[in-house]
């Protein structure tokens, strides 16, 4: 497989938002510099419960192999976790109620992945034309009422053709 | 300058008919939503605000996220002809977050605005289910500002609606407001209030003790009668106007004090007085004389003379008196 570029870089950041985050640990802080977080002053944590939705939005249309959720505090890492794709207006208790193939995919996350970031490969056909990715986080591995996360990471390619915002990027087709 | 998507809930039950905020409950509250409306609408073009009731037959969403006043204005009216029942308050906030949640704008932060004058009641009403559902407000990012007048207002020490909106608030973008009734206009206590500061552009601190300063009396308390955060143009107008003022009389004053001189007219009615008194004293002296047996015709003609040099002092008296005056004025103007 050719080496992966990161999607950060087509985040819509004025569309970032997150559900049930803390006010002074937000998914904006770890995502706003387009690139995986890497400071471990900043993080996302959660607010009421151990619950989180994090709305990811793109300038235009992704393709998405894999993604990386990193947490450095095990008893509050994510465990549980569905994503969705194109589901702009998705609350808490749709979510929890939503089985695949509603949700693009749900898988439970290890350990080490947490630790170390390890990439998850993605069901790519599912992924194939992404506006906004959904990533709700129904528990996690302490069950405890707050679930952190420090640096998450998506990979995938723009829809060749698709953005307007990347017309110069004529060498990007190339990747597909 | 919040961008926001507002649900107002009014409250249409029995208890809207009372008096006790003139000219009835309703018509206070419907003033209030008319002006929380405008202040909405206007802190920036993208909000939206929607209109739902919470009595009657059951919590009813009147208007979806809108800018037009005039749908407003017809909702209200309406309702006005149906108040009646009691009201739901957990059902009409639920409701109300269905509406926000499905706002056509993505981009707008959800806020709930509850009008309430009724007293909690219910099976879900109690502290413990209001700060659940609290919480779940807080998840879902909706904001919560309830304004409390009438029946709704709770003596106790800590109210269910106070703990519900401290619960729901995250940093601190909701806020409760007690409004007692009183002479005061229900919205002109909510405008001046912490509920709209934000979309006034003051800071909240500048509201000054939010609830309890601005029921504690909406005109009465300020420099002009006016509250200086209702209308800072008027109010820096009359303060400009009294500095001017001021400076006008201290110019005036400054200007009788270099002349030296006292204005003409001060001592010319200050002097007859003082004469008559002295003449009033010499006339006592003569009634004294009289008593202890001394000749009268002596002591009248006596009389006359001491008469004229007394008249002689006291001019000289009375000048020197309304000197000391006017410099005494010009100082306190100063």
């Amino acid at each position: 497989m050719e080496e992966e570029k990161s999607a950060l870089e087509h985040l819509e950041l004025s569309q970032v938002n997150c559900l049930n985050e803390a006010g002074e640990h937000t998914l904006r802080s770890i995502v706003a510099s387009r690139k995986k977080n890497t400071s471990p002053s900043t993080y996302l944590l959660s607010d009421v419960d151990q619950e989180l939705i994090l709305n990811l939005h793109f300038n235009q249309l992704v393709k998405i192999r894999s993604i990386v959720i990193q947490s450095s505090v095990e008893s509050q890492a994510p465990k549980t976790i569905k994503l969705f794709i194109n589901r702009p207006a998705i609350g808490f208790e749709e979510a929890g109620d939503a089985v695949e193939p509603d949700a693009a995919q749900i898988f439970q996350l290890t350990p080490e992945q947490v630790k170390e970031g390890k990439k998850i490969p993605l069901r790519f056909v599912r992924f194939q034309a992404v506006n906004s990715l959904h990533i709700f986080v129904a528990s996690n591995m302490g069950d405890e009422d707050e679930t952190r996360i420090d640096a998450i990471d998506i990979f995938g390619a723009p829809l060749s053709g698709g953005g307007l915002k990347d017309l110069s990027g004529l060498g990007k087709e190339n990747d597909d | 300058m919040p961008l926001e998507a507002t649900i107002i809930i009014i409250d249409n039950s029995e208890y809207m008919r009372n008096g006790d905020y003139p000219p009835t409950r309703f018509d206070a509250q419907s003033d209030a939503v008319n002006t929380v409306f405008g202040v909405k609408i206007d802190s920036n073009p993208e909000n939206s605000v929607g209109l739902m009731t919470m009595a009657g037959k059951g919590p009813e969403v009147l208007v979806t996220n809108t800018k037009d006043l005039g749908q407003m204005l017809q909702a209200i009216h309406a309702t006005s002809s149906k108040i009646g029942g009691s009201i739901d308050l957990p059902t009409a906030i639920s409701t109300a977050q269905l509406a926000l949640k499905h706002r056509q704008n993505k981009n707008l932060r959800q806020r709930i605005l509850v009008f309430i004058a009724s007293p909690l009641e219910g099976p879900s009403t109690d502290e413990r289910n209001m700060v659940k559902l609290a919480k779940k407000l807080k998840k879902n990012n909706v904001a919560v500002d309830v304004i409390a007048f009438g029946d709704a207002i709770d003596d106790s020490e800590n109210p269910v609606l106070k703990a519900f909106v401290e619960n729901a608030s995250s940093s601190d973008n909701s806020h409760y407001l007690a409004i007692p009734p009183g002479p005061h206009l229900l919205s002109d206590a909510v405008i001046s209030s912490v509920v709209l500061a934000a979309d006034r552009g003051i800071p909240e601190d500048a509201i000054g003790g939010g609830p309890a300063a601005s029921t504690s009396g909406a005109a009465n308390n300020f420099e002009f009668g006016v509250d200086p955060s209702l209308d800072p143009e008027l109010a820096m107008a009359l303060r400009m106007s009294m500095e001017e003022e001021q400076a006008r009389q201290a110019a005036a004053a400054k200007a009788t004090k270099e002349t030296g001189a006292p204005s003409a007219p001060e001592p010319s009615s200050a002097e007859p007085e003082v004469a008559m008194d002295e003449d009033e004293e010499a006339l006592l002296k003569q009634a004294l004389a009289l008593s202890e047996g001394q000749d009268v015709d002596m002591t009248g003609h006596q009389e006359e003379e001491g008469h004229e040099e007394d008249e002689d002092e006291e001019i000289a008296r009375a000048i020197a008196m309304s000197m000391e005056e006017s410099t005494k004025e010009s100082k306190e103007k100063k």
